[in-house]
């Protein structure tokens, strides 16, 4: 097992001619159409998040490099990407600190103190994220409306707006004066709905998946078991009611994390049956959680959860260790 | 029903003794560094702590309360629990040389796993597990053993991530047990999202 | 050669600091990160733990002939149960709010690692003045070290030390540090920065030994 490589190789079939920094570039790239839509849909706070949390990320990996002697890598920009991700699990509006904390904890204790890129068994932007979110959640919960909701009103902190995720929980466990027809399918595609800044617009996030899935930057086995679990767990428990399947699937954080934060190379396993384990884990751990325990979205701590399981998913998946599962039921 | 659905989820995910309460810290830090002695570790655990989640609840429940002796639980509970780990290693010994040779290093272990202790303790105080509910002997017996399951989740998953850690470029000051605290800290993170997992299920109130 | 009251300021030394259980021997993990989060809790563990550290260790001491070999870990245990026992009683009479939110892990200093593994590497070789001197700094050490640890987690986590404030108003608690994670993430930190120094303590030593050879 090549485990010091997997930072460059995502798999085998690009594996001689890519390299950390290019891989990354394109992640960015990706992830652009969603930072751009978050300005559009949520105004300067948005790019004030975003700014923070990227230059909180690099600047916190160059000092620790310097401070600890070692070879300064933030040329590889792998900060920026962590520092993206970060900011788009941050609700718009939210105090600058939110994102420098988290940007420090997210490259200095789950990175480098591990040894930095590819070393990481959890996800650093997530990590961070469930920090701020169990440590601030009053501030972290705090979902500004979006310019266009809430045209007319004072601005856009005078109104923290119940998102579609709250709704659609209504819907789904049959609460009173709760409708499908309150959550608009085009206002999530186009990401008009009250969220955390970069996890809204779903066609930018779903565009960027799918140019990351063509590039083979990323494997299409997490995002597709991950989001197929997801939906055939609410079909199951709905009967059968598409239009809320459709509703969840594009509401919270779904698309974000399944095809830009469940793919983290080094908090994924490296097997393809692995993959499919682990975005199926994903998405039952999510809908789970989404449904059932008090934090509204479960995105983050479901990829988290199973990025604790990755070492042994890949352990147990990997051919010579065949049949070893049953031993641990 | 109901109380083995809740005592299944609850001990294993959302009150994971380890990873939501710290118990059996000591033996979760020493016992990890490899997969397969963290599972055989798991393995003893779980014999034991399901055995003395039984003894417990019957010493309690037709020694003690009987006698009005209560305040002397721990001392009674305690000496149970290192008798058992005694006679179920000279037992395997002589039935199962096999089975004494994989789980044999860590029994004597156990006696100071507080985790045993902890779900002893836990099993017989009213509402510990359920509001108002004092769980009966099967239910204890389920309880201890389902405790016993998360302990070797958690002990197995840091066993995982210690040994994958292992071939990594972690730097030298973070080997061995500062290393582990972290990692078990993040760890933690991932487990916070069940909470409320329950009163979600409409298992309890 | 040492004199006697020398061994036993040493032993004493070597418990608070050179051995520190929480830093150095890495023992009683489970009370170190489970009642930190506020320092007036860290005190109290630490000495309810001391006080029985002191007197399981002098009294097993006492004992060492008498108990055979064979039987020696439940007699062990028997004796350290009893101190717990009376330990837990008192502090539930004089000491309720302490004893509240202490809650749990006050029976179970019992299986508190020190006081075992002190019992069986010390006590049960040792005579009984030097037994009590190791259990004494063993234990103050134990307090000492959990003490600093729910000072840190008291402070971040509601940004208070023994209850007064120390935080700005503006400040706001980091509630993760009261929480599991935050109690393990420190404890690495805080072993990480013991290390370091010691490490350097450590270089200046034997820099200064070659200086003066």
């Amino acid at each position: 097992m090549q485990i010091k490589n997997i930072a460059i190789t995502p798999s085998p079939h690009v594996r001689s001619s890519v390299s950390t920094r290019r891989l990354m570039q394109e992640v960015c790239l990706a992830l652009a159409p969603a930072g751009i839509a978050s300005v559009i849909l949520f105004g300067a706070p948005a790019a004030v998040i975003i700014a923070a949390s990227v230059i909180t990320c690099v600047l916190a990996e160059y000092l620790y490099q310097r401070l600890m002697k070692q070879k300064v890598t933030v040329g590889d920009w792998s900060a920026v990407v962590t520092g993206l991700l970060l900011a788009y699990n941050i609700p718009a509006g939210a105090p600058v600190w939110i994102p420098i904390v988290g940007g420090i904890f997210a490259i200095i204790i789950v990175k480098q103190l591990f040894g930095g890129i590819g070393s990481n068994f959890m996800n650093p932007a997530l990590t961070a994220r469930a920090v701020l979110f169990v440590s601030w959640n009053a501030i972290m919960i705090k979902y500004p409306q979006t310019v266009f909701l809430a045209k007319g009103r004072v601005g856009l902190d005078a109104v923290s707006g119940a998102t579609p995720l709250a709704e659609l929980g209504k819907v789904f466990t049959g609460a009173e004066g709760a409708s499908l027809s309150n959550v608009s399918l085009l206002d999530l595609l186009l990401g008009n709905c009250a969220g955390v800044l970069g996890e809204t617009c779903k066609i930018a996030l779903i565009l960027g998946g799918v140019y990351l899935i063509v590039r083979k930057v990323i494997d299409w086995r997490i995002p597709v078991s991950m989001i197929g679990t997801v939906a055939v767990m609410y079909l199951l428990t709905s009967g059968f009611n598409l239009g809320l399947t459709a509703r969840e699937l594009l509401s919270g954080g779904l698309m974000l994390g399944a095809f830009f934060m469940a793919t983290d190379y080094c908090t994924s396993p490296q097997t393809n049956k692995g993959r499919l384990i682990f975005g199926a884990g994903c998405g039952l751990l999510l809908f789970v959680i989404r449904a059932y325990a008090s934090y509204p979205e479960g995105c983050s701590f479901a990829i988290l959860f199973m990025n604790v399981c990755t070492p042994l998913i890949d352990r147990w998946t990997a051919p010579r260790y065949f049949g070893e599962v049953r031993k641990h039921g | 029903m109901n109380t083995f659905l809740v005592i299944l989820i609850g001990q294993i995910l959302i009150n994971n003794y380890v990873m939501c309460q710290f118990y059996g810290i000591c033996p979760f830090l020493g016992v990890s560094k490899k997969v397969d002695t963290a599972l055989g570790m798991g393995m003893a655990v779980t014999f034991v702590i399901t055995l003395a989640s039984f003894i417990t609840w019957l010493v309690q429940n037709f020694i003690l309360v009987p006698l009005e002796l209560e305040y002397l639980q721990t001392i009674a509970f305690i000496l149970v629990i290192a008798v058992l780990v005694q006679v179920v290693e000279n037992a395997l010994k002589k039935l199962s040389p096999s089975l004494y040779q994989a789980l044999g290093v860590y029994l004597p272990l156990i006696t100071t796993n507080c985790v045993v202790l902890a779900v002893a303790q836990k099993n017989v105080t009213e509402g510990a597990i359920m509001d108002g509910q004092t769980l009966g002997l099967l239910a204890s017996t389920f309880c201890g053993f389902c405790a016993a399951i998360g302990f070797t989740l958690a002990l197995v998953l840091l066993a995982g991530i210690r040994e994958r850690m292992e071939q990594s470029n972690m730097p030298k000051w973070m080997e061995g047990f500062p290393g582990a605290l972290i990692m078990a800290g993040l760890m933690a993170i991932a487990f916070m999202g069940f909470g409320g997992l329950l009163q979600g299920l409409h298992l309890v109130g | 050669m040492a004199d006697r009251k020398n061994t036993v300021t040493r032993t004493f030394l070597n418990g608070l600091i050179t051995e520190n259980p929480t830093f150095t021997l890495m023992l009683g993990m489970c009370p170190t990160l489970g009642v930190t989060t506020a320092a007036s809790n860290g005190i109290g563990m630490g000495l309810a733990t001391t006080f029985v550290l002191v007197c399981s260790n002098l009294f097993i001491s006492l004992l060492r002939k008498i108990i055979p070999d064979k039987v020696r870990i439940p007699a062990y245990i028997v004796i350290i149960a009893s101190f717990v026992t009376m330990v837990d009683l008192f502090m539930k009479a004089y000491l309720p709010d302490l004893s509240k939110s202490l809650g749990s892990y006050i029976p179970l200093i019992v299986v508190n690692c020190i006081i075992f593994a002190r019992a069986e590497s010390f006590a049960a070789k040792n005579g009984p003045v030097q037994s009590l001197a190791d259990g004494l700094g063993m234990g103050l050490g134990f307090t000492a070290s959990i003490t600093l640890l729910s000072i840190v987690r008291e402070l971040f986590g509601s940004g208070t030390i023994f209850g007064a404030q120390i935080m700005p108003e503006s400040y706001q608690p980091m509630d993760i540090m009261n929480k599991v994670p935050g109690g393990f993430i420190t404890l690495g930190l805080m072993m990480i920065l013991v290390n370091a120094i010691k490490k350097i303590i450590g270089k200046r030593r034997a820099a200064r030994k070659e200086a003066l050879a």
